[in-house]
């Protein structure tokens, strides 16, 4: 008898347990209040959905590389985060699941999402995540200093002639570094754009030696060589530009709405002295915009229940994601209630900004990033001449962006 | 079957030794034969289960129609006008496919019964790749049960020769070894010498040297970097003699040679300890002898010790070469420019970041190979018998 009851119990266990599905999501783990968040989504997910059970597995360190190695393997999340930054790179060794059908067998509001974002994430002509939020780069100053040296505030009109005079005025004044600038490809691109330049030609050989790139970058090195009034953040004594604007060693830095949830956290002071505008224009506005999807491993065993949890992560998960812990919501209708004033000008930079991808013919461009940023490491101590940077990269652009 | 008493012993020690054996061949001898296979491939990991991979056809054809066949009467020549087996398989199905493959799908796939059954709903259940292909290939749909890498022969060696960067960390890494080497096994003879002495507390001084050796080099990296850094530690010491800041790892000059201090601080201790061992394997009678003949205490270094710590000098450079020419942790966290990474740290990246896994396993053979030369002719030109 007891035997047969050990047995009943077993099976209603096991059988129980078959019937609810369990989904790994995977992500990187963002700062605490970040976490937080996203244990309470997967909770009320889970206390919603009694077939589905999520479970939330972060991955410190390379995200990216132990996803793929996972991959490999077999034994990858069945739903994780995708930078679009490599996610070409993911769908073209068929990693992620398409999801034109789902969309519209359920009639997903896709239209919903800001068309840059969803456009980050397709390849050719297929969708292959849902956005769960964005970040643009924006003008942070401090209040405080520039009241000191009586400076005029930087404003989202300002111009590049604006916002270099108002730096050199406050060093003038006696303010030593009044911004933080960083040797990296992306913060330059923004650059690049408002100055009318490209950064690949049609035949995706590179446009940064064109005219306008040129000059581009050449204002951009004249603010740490010719004018002095940038450093990189190492030098100011801080491990990123966040950090740099958060010890006040710099009255201005371009960075994006990460920094002001790090400042509450741990410069709380600071965040009362800063103001944020929107990125100083030329010929164009522009900034970067860094996205990342929720994605759907194309190994699942179980397809149906992940495009449920995704559904859920990007609506429900969302509005809980950009209130709890100051993201910017990538669904209009979301955005348009995120009534913060800090974040206004990030929203704004929306319009015109452009994704961090750029178009190569493997798909793969972290190798180029790699050279130009060490090229413009180089630059920034004056190893090199632009000239001679320019011409390395214009010989071998094509080798590191091809096979 | 009664087996002799030393059959029995020599099937308890190989039990007892099983589970080295069992895990230095998987985890050793395995991936140097899979590596070295590897190098004259282009070697996708992403790639290895994708005909394994499950999928339902039907899901598939609905992509590449855009018809629901529940839904819609579509004719079967319509889709037959437009159907593209290749493209169907390679972005629909979703798996990357070399030339030969390619041809097979062209010359045989069955498109027909495919579009057939997939207007008749035939297509909804879930199955892997190869076995999808073993229903609708007409032949060759053995091709496509296991990925098999492309074979290229030597093109990742040629390709080698002319990377600049392979060429610039090899360097980065003959250099560290031929400066880290000798300062660190000479260092190392030196503290063992110190602290064989009888003075007091040399037992707090063996210990202070070796533990930085047996320390997580992750939080020593992390330790250093505060230290190398422009408002760090070191600049505030070398200010107080007037030097202007240096940010020591960032500065393409001084980055290396910032990470060879380093490891020279790390390794000696280590070595230490081979060589206090072969301290006391010289006699005390050949110093006393020596200090009666007057020598003095550099002279009986150099003409007593050194000589009769020969066997140990070779084991630490041996070791200390192969250590140095894979140096890989420190680059990987203190050194963010591409001028000076040595070449282990290129190796990762191309197998991990550029994907290019072949690639990456031809420049570890050629390592490999590097350091066996170096160290073969190490032990041709330095002899191992001590000098007694």
């Amino acid at each position: 008898m007891k035997k047969l009851l050990v047995l009943l119990v077993i099976f209603a266990f096991s059988v129980s347990a078959l019937a609810v599905i369990n989904i790994k999501i995977s992500g990187w783990p963002g700062n605490p209040i970040e976490e937080g968040v996203i244990k309470s989504i997967v909770e009320k997910f889970n206390e919603t959905h009694s077939d589905i059970q999520v479970e939330w597995t972060p991955i410190p360190g390379d995200f990216r590389q132990m996803i793929i190695t996972q991959f490999s393997a077999g034994t990858a999340p069945d739903i994780f985060y995708v930078d679009t930054f490599w996610f070409e790179e993911m769908a073209r060794q068929n990693m992620l699941l398409p999801l034109d059908l789902y969309i519209k067998r359920d009639n997903f509001d896709i239209d919903d999402f800001y068309p840059s974002l969803v456009q980050a994430f397709s390849y050719k002509g297929r969708i292959y995540g849902i956005p769960k939020d964005f970040s643009t780069l924006a003008l942070y100053y401090n209040k405080e200093i520039f009241d000191k040296y009586g400076v005029e505030y930087p404003t989202s009109e300002d111009t590049w002639f604006d916002f270099l005079d108002k730096a050199l005025q406050l060093k003038r004044k006696g303010f030593e570094t009044p911004l933080v600038l960083a040797p990296d490809f992306n913060r330059l691109i923004p650059f690049v754009i408002a100055a009318n330049g490209e950064l690949v030609k049609g035949d995706l050989n590179t446009g940064l030696t064109e005219p306008n790139s040129r000059f581009a970058i050449q204002f951009y090195l004249d603010l740490v060589n010719k004018y002095k009034v940038a450093q990189e953040p190492a030098n100011l004594g801080a491990g990123w530009i966040g950090e740099a604007f958060g010890k006040e060693a710099v009255a201005m830095a371009m960075t994006g709405p990460w920094t002001l949830g790090y400042l509450r956290g741990q410069y709380p002071d600071v965040v009362d002295k800063t103001g944020i505008v929107e990125m100083p224009h030329l010929i164009n506005h522009a900034t970067m915009v860094y996205t990342v999807s929720w994605s759907i491993n194309r190994n699942t065993r179980n397809r149906d229940a992940a495009w449920e949890v995704v559904k859920f992560l990007t609506k429900e998960g969302q509005k809980m994601f950009v209130k709890g812990a100051g993201v910017l919501a990538s669904r209009k209708s979301i955005a348009a209630t995120d009534t913060d004033p800090m974040k206004e000008a990030f929203y704004a930079g929306a319009a015109y900004a452009i994704p961090w991808r750029v178009p190569t013919p493997s798909g793969i461009f972290s190798k180029a990033n790699d050279q130009i940023n060490s090229k413009l490491k180089d630059l920034f101590y004056d190893k090199i001449s632009l000239e001679q940077a320019l011409n390395e990269i214009q010989t071998n652009y094509m080798s590191w962006v091809s096979e | 079957m009664k087996l002799s008493s030393k059959a029995r012993e020599a099937i308890a020690g190989y039990i007892f030794a099983a589970p080295i054996i069992i895990s230095i061949l998987l985890f050793t001898i395995y991936p140097v034969f899979a590596g070295l296979y590897y190098s004259f491939t282009n070697y996708q990991p992403t790639e290895a289960q994708k005909f394994k991979m499950r999928f339902i056809p039907e899901e598939a054809m609905m992509f590449h129609t855009a018809v629901f066949p529940d839904e819609e009467d579509v004719s079967y020549e319509e889709i037959a006008n437009f159907f593209n087996p290749v493209d169907f398989v390679l972005y629909d199905v979703g798996v990357n496919l070399n030339d030969k493959q390619i041809e097979a799908i062209r010359k045989y796939l069955d498109s027909e019964r495919l579009i057939k059954d997939f207007l008749a709903g035939k297509l909804k259940e879930e199955m892997t790749v190869s076995k999808f292909m073993e229903k609708y290939m007409k032949a060759e749909s053995n091709l496509f049960k296991r990925y098999i890498p492309d074979f290229l022969g030597l093109s990742n060696f040629k390709k080698m020769i002319k990377d600049q960067y392979f060429w610039i960390s090899l360097k980065n890494a003959f250099v560290y070894s031929v400066i880290v080497v000798p300062v660190q096994t000479l260092l190392a003879i030196l503290l063992a010498v110190a602290a064989n002495m009888k003075i007091r507390g040399r037992g707090f001084f063996k210990a202070v040297f070796f533990i930085p050796s047996i320390s997580s080099s992750a939080a020593i990296s992390m330790i250093f970097w505060l230290i190398y850094s422009k408002p760090g530690v070191l600049n505030r010491l070398l200010g107080y003699f007037g030097m202007q800041p240096i940010d020591w790892l960032n500065n393409p000059n001084t980055a290396l040679g910032a990470i060879m201090v380093l490891n020279i601080w790390t390794t000696a201790g280590y070595f230490m300890v081979t060589f206090l061992a072969g301290l006391q394997g010289i006699p005390g009678t050949i110093y006393e002898a020596a200090e009666i003949d007057g020598a003095k205490f550099w002279r009986r270094f150099w003409k007593i010790t050194f000589p009769l710590l020969r066997p140990q000098i070779l084991f630490v450079s041996i070791m200390g070469i192969i250590g140095c020419m894979q140096v890989f942790d420190q680059i990987y966290f203190l050194i963010k420019n591409m001028r000076n990474i040595t070449i282990s740290y290129y190796i990762y990246k191309n197998a991990f970041e550029y994907h290019n896994m072949g690639y990456a396993s031809a420049i570890a053979m050629v390592l490999f190979l590097i350091i066996l030369l170096i160290t073969t002719l190490q032990r041709k030109f330095i002899k191992e018998e001590a000098y007694f």
